[in-house]
């Protein structure tokens, strides 16, 4: 932003370039950091807090940010410390997923109920977080199997291994199978 | 690369774009198919995650940072009063001499305040070690290698420059305090972190980790630079 003395010589607003650096990042990053949040915490509220909580840790180390392509995931990695910190501090009162019904037949007529974005969405609360976890950081946040493992701590043949079983075992919840007696096939 | 890797790594990712995979996917007409399938899922599945944010989202971060910023701004601005009454009042009442909590106290809630930084694996260019000795009026004899974060940071009332150095029991916290030299060096544990202060130049340096069997190292190096 611009201003000008009466005189028309330009100059620059004080907002500083971390100002202007940290308000792109809000802006094209908010809303990708905030389906992760979801996703990890299941509840939307804490989400916004977390995301917004990550933003604010992020502006006071944002000195440390040096390539702009790797901002998506040192902010997930700030969002995933920030939630396990809050886990440390109480934990919070969520629905245990085993309690969330894919859909009550009772239901199935309602709109929110229906459509196939709700059974994949009810599929994705029913899978373990071991499986969860790896899936949502390559598909949100688009991690490689090396990334992930670094920031799980597991090798990365271990990563490649949840994330086949993450698919295949939503894909037996969304044929209507059991995922606890999902068979995995190599070929399917 | 035979149908049963190319059908595991689809499972893996299917958005996979090595040569093998692709080319498998061009020759075999039923793995094509099966990748048409998985990039169907895929694309259902990601739909299906892209739950909507909240509106005004990003509007609601920037003003939090905002009303942090100025929160603390007035806090500096108070504080500044304060000290500058509590100045008038002991150079009234004691004479000149005000006394400040010890480094060691303010070096910890420091990095506490900072600990993301301790993340950082990236190592910084000498040229940024050196601009931000420059910054505070000083100039190194030597820049020391393996320096994971530099910054210029206020530390209470002191000028500093706080640095990261990872080594191989964990990084350890380097914070150059510019503007004080303490009489004497001093090893202290506090809130859980192992920590050291040595009079160096016209400061004192001050280092904070984990574990303490790297400080010796450290130091010496931080001596040769400073100190030549």
């Amino acid at each position: 932003m611009r201003r000008k003395f009466p005189d028309g010589v330009p100059v620059i607003s004080p907002v500083s370039s971390k100002q202007r650096q940290f308000d792109a990042l809000v802006r094209s990053l908010s809303g990708d950091l905030f389906r992760y949040g979801y996703w990890l915490c299941g509840d939307e509220a804490l989400a916004h807090d977390l995301v917004q909580e990550t933003f604010l840790r992020a502006w006071r180390a944002l000195d440390s940010l040096r390539e702009t392509g790797a901002a998506k995931a040192w902010l997930i990695t700030i969002l995933r410390r920030e939630h396990a910190r809050l886990y440390e501090r109480k934990l919070p009162q969520f629905t245990d997923v085993d309690e969330i019904d894919v859909v009550d037949e009772r239901d199935a007529h309602l709109p929110e109920f229906a459509g196939e974005e709700n059974v994949i969405r009810n599929a994705m609360r029913k899978l373990d977080a071991k499986y969860r976890d790896p899936l949502l950081m390559q598909v949100l946040g688009g991690f490689s199997c090396e990334e992930i493992a670094s920031e799980l701590k597991i090798t990365p043949a271990a990563v490649m291994t949840q994330l086949f079983r993450a698919r295949q075992k939503l894909k037996t919840m969304l044929d209507g199978g059991d995922v606890r007696g999902a068979q995995i096939h190599e070929l399917s | 690369m035979n149908c049963l890797e190319f059908r595991r790594q689809l499972s893996i990712d299917p958005q996979c774009g090595e040569v093998d995979f692709v080319h498998h996917a061009r020759e075999c007409a039923r793995c094509a198919e099966a990748c048409e399938r998985a990039n169907g899922f895929e694309s259902s599945l990601r739909q299906a995650l892209a739950i909507a944010p909240p509106p005004q989202l990003a509007e609601s971060i920037l003003l939090a940072q905002a009303t942090q910023q100025q929160r603390q701004r007035q806090q500096y601005r108070r504080g500044g009063m304060l000290a500058l009454a509590a100045a008038i009042v002991l150079a009234f009442g004691i004479g000149m001499r005000v006394e400040a909590r010890p480094l060691s106290t303010q070096a910890v809630e420091h990095l506490r305040e900072e600990a993301e930084v301790l993340t950082s694996t990236k190592l910084v260019s000498p040229g940024e070690v050196q601009q931000a000795f420059a910054k505070r009026g000083l100039a190194l004899h030597s820049i020391p290698d393996g320096i994971s974060f530099v910054g210029c940071c206020p530390m209470e009332r002191h000028l500093t420059v706080h640095m990261v150095m990872p080594g191989g029991n964990g990084p350890v916290t380097v914070i150059y305090v510019v503007d004080d030299h303490e009489r004497a060096r001093e090893d202290f544990q506090r809130d859980g972190w192992h920590g050291r202060s040595i009079p160096m130049g016209q400061g004192t340096l001050v280092l904070l980790a984990q574990d303490a069997s790297q400080f010796d190292h450290v130091e010496s190096i931080w001596r040769a630079a400073l100190q030549g």
